[in-house]
C-alpha cells in the first residue's frame, strides 16, 4: 500500500544521458531550470519542451513515468492556474458570472505558470531518473568541494544524502510490515475522523521510529569497522572526469538558452 | 476453529514489471487443535499465506473460509476475523510502541473494545501465560531483554484470545536456551487448546512439534502430510532448498553402513531407540 512513491526513482540504463557525469548533468539540470525561468511565453516553453522531449528519447525513460511524476504537483499546478486565472484582471474579460471574471489576460498567465511548473519538474526528474542516488551525491559532493574552504560540510551533506536515499525503501517496507502487525491486533488505520486517525498511526510511527535509530546505529558500528571516518584522504573508485558528452550536453543547453533569449529580445512570445 | 483455504492465486503488482506470483491455487484445510508447521524456501508463498489467514490480504482470486465466514466477502467484518486468528509475525518485538508492558499487551483487547477491567485480566493471564513476571508489566517494553520482548510481543496477540495462534518464524535469532523456552510455550499454549500453525526454517523443530506439515515451494503445495511422510521425500526437499531433520540423516547415513533402520523415523528419541533395538538385537 505503500509502494507508489516515485519522486526521486531511478531508471536503470545506459543510454548516453545516463553517462554524462554527474556534475555536469546537476549543472545543466539548473541551467534548464534557468532556461525555463527565462522563456517568457510559451515560445521559449515549446523550445524548452522539444529539448526535454529530446533528451528523454535519448534517455529511454518511457513516457509514462514522465508523467507519473508529475501526480504529486497535480494539485499544486491545479491550484495556481485557478488562483492565476481569478485574481488577474488585465486585459478583455471573456467570462463574468456574479464578481467573478475571467479575463484573456489571466487565462493567459494562468496557463503559463501551470505549464512552466510543469516543465521545472519535468526538467529536474530528467535527473533524477536517469542519475542514479551514488552518482548524483557523489556530483554533488564534488560541486560542493569549493565551499570546503568556507567550513561547509560537502562530504557529510553528500554523505547524509546518499544515507538517505538509500533507506527510503527499506524504511517503506519496514513501515509497510509494522502497519500490518498492527491490523493484526486489530488496528485500523482506514476510518474514523481525522484526530482518530492521526492517532492511530502512533503505533506504526513509534516502533518505526525505534527501528530507524536502531539502523542508524547499526550503520555507524558497520561505517567504522570498515575504516570509515570522514572524507578527509579517501580516495574514490570511479574517479569523476568530464568527456566530450558533457562539453556537447552543455553545448545543447547553452544553444537553448541563447535560442530563448533570442526569442525574449524579438518579442516573440 | 476450522481454516479452509481453497484454490487461493495470489499476485504481487499484477500488471506492472515487477509483476511475481507468490501463490498458486492453495488448497488445504486447518482443523481444531492441529500443531501444522509450515517450511519452504524463501519466497516460496510462505508469508503470503499466513497474511491470508488474517485477512491482511483479500484472497483474490480464490476463498479463505475461517469457521465458516468467508474472508473476501464484502463488509465482512475484519477485527472478527483478526480475533479468531492471531497471527505473530516474525520478529515481533519491532512491533512494540506503548509506554508500558501491560498497556502495549492491551492494545489489541482495546481494539476489540473490551471494557478496561476486562482488558486487565487478559492482559495478566496474557502475561503469565507467556512467562512474563508482573512486576515487569508497568516497565517500558524497550527495556526488556531480547527474549522478553519477543515473549510480550506474542503476549499482545494472545490476549485477543485468538483460537488459532498463527506465528511466523517465531524463535529466529534467539539463542539457543530462549529457542527451547518460546517452542515450550508454543506447546503449552497448544495443549491449552489452541490451534497452531507455525512458519519455520528449522526442520528439527518441525519435526519435533508438528503433527502436520505444509511444504510450499514457488507458491505451491508441494506436499501437506505428517512429519514422516513428508521426511521420506529427502531428496525432492533439498531440490526445493530445503532440508531433512538431522536424525533423518543420520539414519540415512547408518543404513548406508549396513544398517537396517525403518525409514520413517523423524525425532532423535526414536532414533535412538531403533538403534540401541538393531545394536542389541545383533
Amino acid at each position: 500500500m505503500l509502494k507508489n512513491i516515485t519522486i526521486g526513482q531511478f531508471f536503470p540504463g545506459n543510454s548516453l544521458i545516463h553517462r554524462l557525469d554527474p556534475r555536469a548533468k546537476l549543472m545543466l539540470t539548473v541551467a534548464l531550470i534557468v532556461a525555463v525561468f527565462l522563456s517568457q511565453g510559451f515560445a521559449g516553453f515549446a523550445l524548452v519542451l522539444l529539448f526535454v522531449a529530446m533528451a528523454a528519447r535519448m534517455s529511454r525513460i518511457s513516457l509514462k513515468f514522465l508523467v507519473r511524476g508529475l501526480k504529486p504537483i497535480l494539485y499544486i499546478v491545479i491550484i495556481t492556474f485557478v488562483l492565476n486565472l481569478f485574481f488577474q484582471s488585465e486585459g478583455r474579460v471573456i467570462f463574468r458570472w456574479n464578481f467573478i471574471a475571467v479575463t484573456d489576460g489571466g487565462l493567459r498567465r494562468a496557463a503559463y505558470m501551470a505549464v512552466r511548473l510543469v516543465l521545472l519538474v519535468t526538467s529536474s526528474q530528467l535527473l533524477t531518473l536517469t542519475t542514479s542516488a551514488i552518482s548524483l551525491t557523489d556530483g554533488l559532493e564534488a560541486l560542493m568541494r569549493p565551499l570546503k574552504k568556507i567550513k561547509f560540510p560537502a562530504h557529510e551533506i553528500a554523505m547524509m544524502m546518499s544515507i538517505a536515499l538509500r533507506f527510503i525503501p527499506t524504511l517503506m517496507e519496514e513501515a509497510d510490515k509494522i502497519m500490518k502487525a498492527q491490523m493484526a491486533r486489530g488496528a485500523d488505520f482506514e476510518s474514523g475522523s481525522l484526530f482518530k486517525r492521526a492517532k492511530a498511526m502512533v503505533p506504526l510511527l513509534v516502533p518505526l521510529f525505534v527501528s530507524a535509530f536502531r539502523r542508524a546505529d547499526e550503520l555507524a558500528m558497520a561505517m567504522e569497522a570498515r575504516c570509515y571516518h570522514g572524507g578527509e584522504g579517501r580516495t574514490r573508485m570511479k574517479q569523476l572526469r568530464y568527456g566530450r558528452r558533457d562539453l556537447a550536453a552543455a553545448l545543447a543547453v547553452a544553444l537553448l538558452i541563447a535560442a530563448i533569449a533570442t526569442l525574449n529580445a524579438l518579442g516573440v512570445f | 476453529m476450522p481454516i479452509a483455504i481453497k484454490h487461493l492465486t495470489h499476485t504481487y503488482m499484477p500488471g506492472t514489471p515487477f509483476e511475481t506470483r507468490a501463490l498458486f491455487d492453495v488448497s488445504l484445510s486447518i482443523r481444531d487443535g492441529e500443531f501444522v508447521g509450515v517450511i519452504g524456501h524463501t519466497g516460496s508463498g510462505k508469508s503470503t499465506l499466513i497474511a491470508h489467514l488474517n485477512a491482511l490480504i483479500r484472497p483474490e482470486p480464490g476463498r479463505v473460509i475461517v469457521s465458516g465466514v468467508d474472508v473476501g466477502q464484502k463488509g465482512q467484518s475484519l477485527i472478527e476475523i483478526r480475533r479468531e486468528v492471531g497471527l505473530v509475525f516474525q520478529y515481533p518485538e519491532y512491533q512494540l510502541f506503548e509506554e508500558t508492558v501491560e498497556k502495549d499487551v492491551g492494545y489489541g483487547p482495546r481494539n476489540l473494545g473490551l471494557p478496561d477491567a476486562e482488558v486487565k485480566v487478559r492482559v495478566a493471564e496474557a502475561l503469565s501465560q507467556v512467562g512474563i513476571p508482573e512486576e515487569l508489566s508497568g516497565k517500558s517494553p524497550f527495556e526488556l531483554s531480547g527474549g522478553q520482548k519477543r515473549r510480550v510481543a506474542i503476549a499482545g496477540v494472545l490476549a485477543m484470545r485468538p483460537s488459532t495462534l498463527v506465528l511466523d518464524e517465531p524463535v529466529a535469532g534467539l539463542d539457543p536456551a530462549g529457542r527451547e523456552e518460546l517452542l515450550k510455550l508454543i506447546q503449552d499454549i497448544h495443549k491449552g487448546g489452541v490451534t497452531v500453525i507455525m512458519v519455520t526454517h528449522s526442520m528439527d523443530d518441525a519435526a519435533r512439534l508438528c503433527g502436520r506439515l505444509i511444504v510450499l515451494n514457488r507458491g505451491e503445495v508441494a506436499f501437506d502430510a505428517p512429519p514422516a511422510e513428508v521426511f521420506r521425500h529427502g531428496d525432492e526437499l533439498v531440490e526445493m532448498g530445503l532440508d531433512v531433520p538431522e536424525c533423518v540423516k543420520l539414519v540415512k547415513r547408518l543404513n548406508e553402513c549396513g544398517f537396517h533402520l525403518p525409514d520413517n523415523l523423524f525425532r532423535m528419541e526414536d532414533v535412538e531407540r531403533a538403534i540401541l533395538k538393531e545394536v542389541r538385537g545383533c
